[in-house]
This record gives C-alpha cells, structure tokens and sequence, in this order.
C-alpha cells in the first residue's frame, strides 16, 4: 500500500520560527519510517530554506502570516508554503553557489540541488511556493514531466492560469473579426478544415473564433489544445488514431490531424492554443510549421490588445454613476453598452442642491481616443457643478476643454440638465446632441430640440439654457445614436422609445428592452438615460 | 541550540554546539565567535558533532565567523561535523573553506 502522509500548519512570524517547522518535520518523519533518510535530510534542508526565505524576504522582513503543508508520496515529497507577504515578484532562477566568503545566498542554489522543482506563483495576492523532491528510494521514476496532475504544484499553476484567463475578460465574448480574419487565413494557407483560437476554461475549451468545422465549446477531456498548453512547443500530430496519448479522446467523427501552438496571458500563462485540424492524417513540415508559428503571434498580439482594452473597458465602466440617487418621487436609470470595449458615450448622474445633475454625452469617434475625451467631458462637467446652472457648467466645460478637444481634433454632442424634484422643472443645455424626448403621461411627447453647437467646434458659443416641465407620469428620455441604429436609424426611432416607455411600468423595463435589442448587434455605443416621475396616486 | 565555549592555550577557543544551526540561532554563533576573537582566541575549533541540522543561514554564521577570526590572524576550522552538515558542506562547496578534523588537536595541533 503507497504511504501518504500529509501534514498541514499555519504559522505566523514572529513569533513562529524555523524551529517550529523542525518540529512539525519531526512528527512527519515519524509517520514515514521507510523514508530514505538522504531524502528526508534533502526533505528537510530544502523545506527550511523556503521557509527561512518567506520569513525574511516574503513580507520584505515585516512579520508575516503562512502555512505550511507537507505530503509524502510513495514516489515524492512535495512542500507547498502559502503565505501572505507583499514582495510580489521572486527571481527563482538557477544561479551558482556564492563566492566562498560569502555570508548569503545559497539557500536558493541549495533548494535546487536538492529538489527536482521550485517554483512560485502569484495569486490572488498571496505567493504559493511548491518544492517536489523526487523520492531516491521511490518506486516510480518522479522526473518533472509525468508529475500526476494531483500534485501541489499542478493545482496552482492551474488556478494561476485560470486566474490569467479570468483577468483576461475575453471568455463569452461575441466573435471578433481580428481574429476571425486569423483562423479564416490559416484555414485557408493549410488547406485543412477548421482553424481555431481554443482557450481552456475549467473543464471546457471554448473557441474565441474557430472557421469551418468544429464547435464553440468542448469538454476538456477531449481537447487537444489541452495537452498543447502543457508545454512551450508546437504541438504537431499527424494522425491522432496513432498516437497512445489521445487515442482515448477521440470521437468516432473528430480530428485525425492536429497542429497547434500555445498562446498566453500578460503573465505567460498558458491559456489555450491557435491550432488547425482536419479529418484526414497528414504531413505537416517544418516550413508550415513556421508559419503556423507566425500566426499564433499574430493572435497572440491579438490578445494582448483585448487585454488592454478590457482594463480600459473596466475604468470606464467604473466611470458611470453606481450609487442611486435619492429623488423620492423621481425613478433614474442608464445604460451604457459600448460597441467596442470601450467608446465614447457616458451618462452620468450626481446631486445637486435640491434635485440632481444628468449628463449624457457623445465623443465623436470610437475606442480608446474617444472614451479619454468622454472621460474628460465627465470630469469637467462634474468639477463645474457648482455653477448656477446647467449652462454655467456647459460654459466651463467648454472652456476647460476647447484646447484638448481642438488638439484632439474631435467634438462632443452633450445634454446636461438640472432637475428640481419639488417643482419637476428641468433646466437644460442641448449642446448639438438633440436626441432626448419626453414621452407625456397623456401619451403625447415632446421632443427636446437643440440648435446649439456641440462643444469643439466654436469656443465663443453661448449656449441657451432652456427649461421644460415634467409632471406626474412623464418619462424623459436621453440617447445616443447608436439607440436610434437599433431601430430604422433615424429620428422616427425616437416614437418607437415613446411606445416603449408608455407600455413599461418603470424605467428598468426600458432598458432591458434596449438592452435585449443591443444585444450582439449594434454597431455604435449604445447609451440611455432616463428620468421618470411617478405617476400621481 | 546550546553553545559551550571553553578557552585552550596559545589562543584557541573550542565552540561546542549542540541542536540545530539555522536561522533561529545563526546570531548566537556570530556572537559566540566574535567574544572568543574578543578574548584574543583568534584560533576558533568549532564542534558540529552534536548539531543535528545545519541550514545557509547557519553555514553564513561560520562564514562570518572565518571572516572575523582571519581578520584577527586565526582561523576557524570544524571538528566533526555529522552526515547532514557534512552534506551541506559538500553542496556549498565549503569543505575546502570550511575544514573539518577529528579533534581540536588536529585542527589546530600547535595550539
């Protein structure tokens, strides 16, 4: 019978020592009589010297909290220390012994000589360290390769990766044309029938993009991508049947051929593979290799720019207005559906005097250019609250922006209103943006027409401050365009938003209408602002 | 970890020590050394035969140790060190630095 003997010990330092890991080591060795005791000495100095160096460098020498968890294996000793210090990034990289007169530095060269691994991983803001000594006296041979995916080590790089694609914001995402123009190309240069960008997630591969056969999601037991994030190499198997290590994957009608290559996070995890497939076994040379190659750094440049644009997606996000305002007798709601992961519209909401402010706003242009100009817009338009009015702000947004928005070289169509909750009156600037409608509780509308410039285009502007009343059961909406492309695309689109907002009992209804309407298909920022009064008792 | 120092003639001290030379005890040592090259024992016999465990942080003890006693016209040798230290040893590549002997005698035989 294999002898499994684990231990598990949280500590903190001061007042803990290495003494007290000794200790613990003590009643391990205790319970594994047929251990070798050159591996238990190994064991013992390697688990000490990873211990010794979370006290002193993990938490850059400040007290530190960890634990500690041992298991010996019948063919292995794995250590894993968890703890929760600060230092983030650790050279754990094979480095020679000191010179002779050296007071430090050969724990690390120790803990490698004396181990078949060392590793470290970042998650979630703790460092996992795992130490694998392979048992010289063990049964099986323990080389790093055929470690059982059991192991300590495995299940963190595992949740580090999982993590990477997390972070990574790409899964379930809608296809994207950058890399379906990849998959479609190699699909076309191999001559073979499906290419895809395969991400493994949990217990399932998921294609980003995948052209010709083959489907979105798999389980991961029968993906092969799985086995080509094990390493850093092509993985090139030119007939699946034949090879022992996926015979049993195979589906009677899946792939005979398989070529991929690993792809990755920022952080150089594996996250899932670019490969292309066919039915029938074939060759694949060196020199397609090589392209193949090619083509996985072009979806991997790919990645990394959706990475980017996903942070940018979640500043911006993190932009628009998350507390509620408290209106008694007033109901507001907004969304904000970016064509792109970012864009350049935002509403925003926040309280002013006896009532609120509203904005929402259109940079002309779209992704990242447009969404910092719309940032801008928000900022100044927020700092210039404390004018008198919906106007005064305008002015001073328009002030404070003309010169980064000539720079820039675009202009911004923006409505901000002021709204009185005692009396329902709304002062409001319309600067060139005209797309807000009143939908009446007598079931007329009126329409808010602007003939004001939007801001950019001339800084000596006035704009006029005009005002409207909403009574008991009116429902004011204010939109981007990309909510009109949602209907005919023209200005009719606005009585379709009267329909809505008089069959919806409350202004959440609306915008999961819109919201279901936007739904994979818009092409333009799809924004919404809506303020309702309640209907008199 | 215990610590005996015991004073011999023409400047050599005999450090005896016993447990584990790790982190936990490492300054001990340095200080155990630094009073023996105090005491114009510049010549230090360290006994490992009694320490069970030895880490790099003990081993840089010594090494602070050998500094500190060459500095003062000595030397710093050890006197049977067991399997575990004695494979540190050998990993680091300090046994040539770090010489090991049978007694203080030998270590240092015009003492």
């Amino acid at each position: 019978m294999p002898e499994v003997v684990a231990r598990t010990l949280r500590l903190s330092s001061p007042p803990d020592t290495v003494d007290t890991v000794q200790d613990l080591l003590a009643t391990v060795w205790a319970q594994t009589p047929r251990l070798d005791p050159a591996d238990r000495l190994a064991a013992e100095l390697v688990i000490i010297e990873l211990v010794a160096n979370v006290i002193e460098h993990a938490n850059a020498g400040a007290a530190i909290e960890y634990s500690l968890s041992i298991v010996v294996f019948d063919d292995r000793i794995e250590a894993t220390v968890t703890d929760s210090g600060s230092v983030e990034h650790v050279d754990l990289r094979d480095r020679a012994m000191p010179d002779a007169l050296a007071e430090e530095g050969r724990g690390l060269p120790l803990m490698k000589a004396l181990s078949e691994s060392v590793e470290h991983r970042r998650v979630d803001g703790y460092n996992h360290w795992t130490l694998v000594r392979a048992r010289r006296d063990g049964t099986a041979s323990a080389a790093k390769k055929v470690m059982p995916s059991i192991s300590i080590a495995g299940v963190i790089d595992e949740m580090a990766r999982q993590r990477a694609l997390d972070d990574m914001g790409i899964l379930d995402t809608p296809p994207e044309e950058r890399f379906d123009r990849v998959t479609r190309l190699a699909k076309q240069l191999f001559g073979v029938k499906t290419a895809a960008i395969n991400l493994i997630d949990h217990d399932r591969e998921w294609a980003k993009s995948v052209t010709g056969l083959g489907s979105v999601s798999t389980a991961r037991t029968a993906s092969v991508c799985a086995v080509t994030i094990q390493g850093d190499e092509a993985l090139v198997v030119p007939n699946l049947a034949a090879d022992p290590r996926f015979v049993d994957k195979l589906a009677p009608d899946s792939s005979r051929f398989y070529a991929g290559f690993p792809l990755y996070a920022p952080g150089g995890e594996r996250i899932g593979a670019f490969c292309v497939s066919d039915p029938q076994p074939r060759h694949f040379s060196a020199r397609e290799t090589e392209m193949l190659r090619d083509l996985a750094s072009w979806v991997q440049q790919e990645l990394l720019v959706s990475q980017e644009l996903s942070r940018a997606s979640e500043v911006q996000q993190g932009l628009l207005p998350q507390k509620l305002l408290s209106m008694p007798g007033w109901q507001v709601a907004g969304v904000c559906l970016p064509a792109r992961a970012v864009g350049g519209d935002f509403y925003d909401w926040y309280p002013v005097g006896e009532g609120a402010a509203f904005t929402l706003a259109d940079a002309m242009g779209k992704g990242i250019a447009a969404s910092i100009i719309a940032a801008t817009v928000r900022a100044v338009l927020r700092s210039a609250s404390r004018f008198a009015d919906a106007a005064g702000a305008i002015d001073a947004a328009s002030a404070a922006l003309s010169i980064d928005l000539d720079n820039a070289g675009v202009f911004v169509t923006a409505f901000h209103a002021r709204l009185d909750m005692d009396s329902g009156i709304l002062s409001y600037v319309d600067a060139g943006h005209g797309l807000s409608i009143i939908a009446r509780a007598d079931r007329t509308s009126q329409r808010l027409r602007s003939h004001a410039p939007p801001l950019g285009v001339d800084p000596e502007t006035e704009w006029p401050l005009q005002t409207v009343q909403l009574n008991a059961g009116d429902t004011l909406m204010v939109v981007s365009d990309g909510v009109l492309d949602l209907y005919d695309g023209t200005l009719g689109a606005l009585d379709n938003l009267v329909a809505l907002a008089l069959l919806s009992q409350d202004p959440w209804e609306i915008i999961e209408a819109i919201r279901a309407r936007a739904r994979g298909t818009s092409a333009d920022d799809v924004t919404m602002l809506i303020v309702r009064r309640d209907d008199a008792d | 970890m215990d610590i005996t120092v015991v004073h011999h003639p023409f400047g050599v001290a005999e450090v005896a020590v016993a447990g584990r030379l790790n982190m936990v005890t490492a300054a001990r040592m340095r200080e155990a050394i630094k009073q023996a090259v105090d005491a114009n024992h510049p010549n230090v016999a360290v006994d490992l035969s009694q320490v069970v465990f030895l880490d790099s942080s003990g081993l840089g003890a010594l090494v602070a140790g050998l500094k500190a006693v060459r500095a003062a016209g000595g030397d710093l040798r050890l006197i049977r060190p067991g399997e575990q230290p004695q494979l540190v040893l050998e990993l680091t590549n300090m046994g040539s630095v770090l010489k090991s002997f049978d007694t203080v005698g030998d270590a240092f035989p015009h003492a």
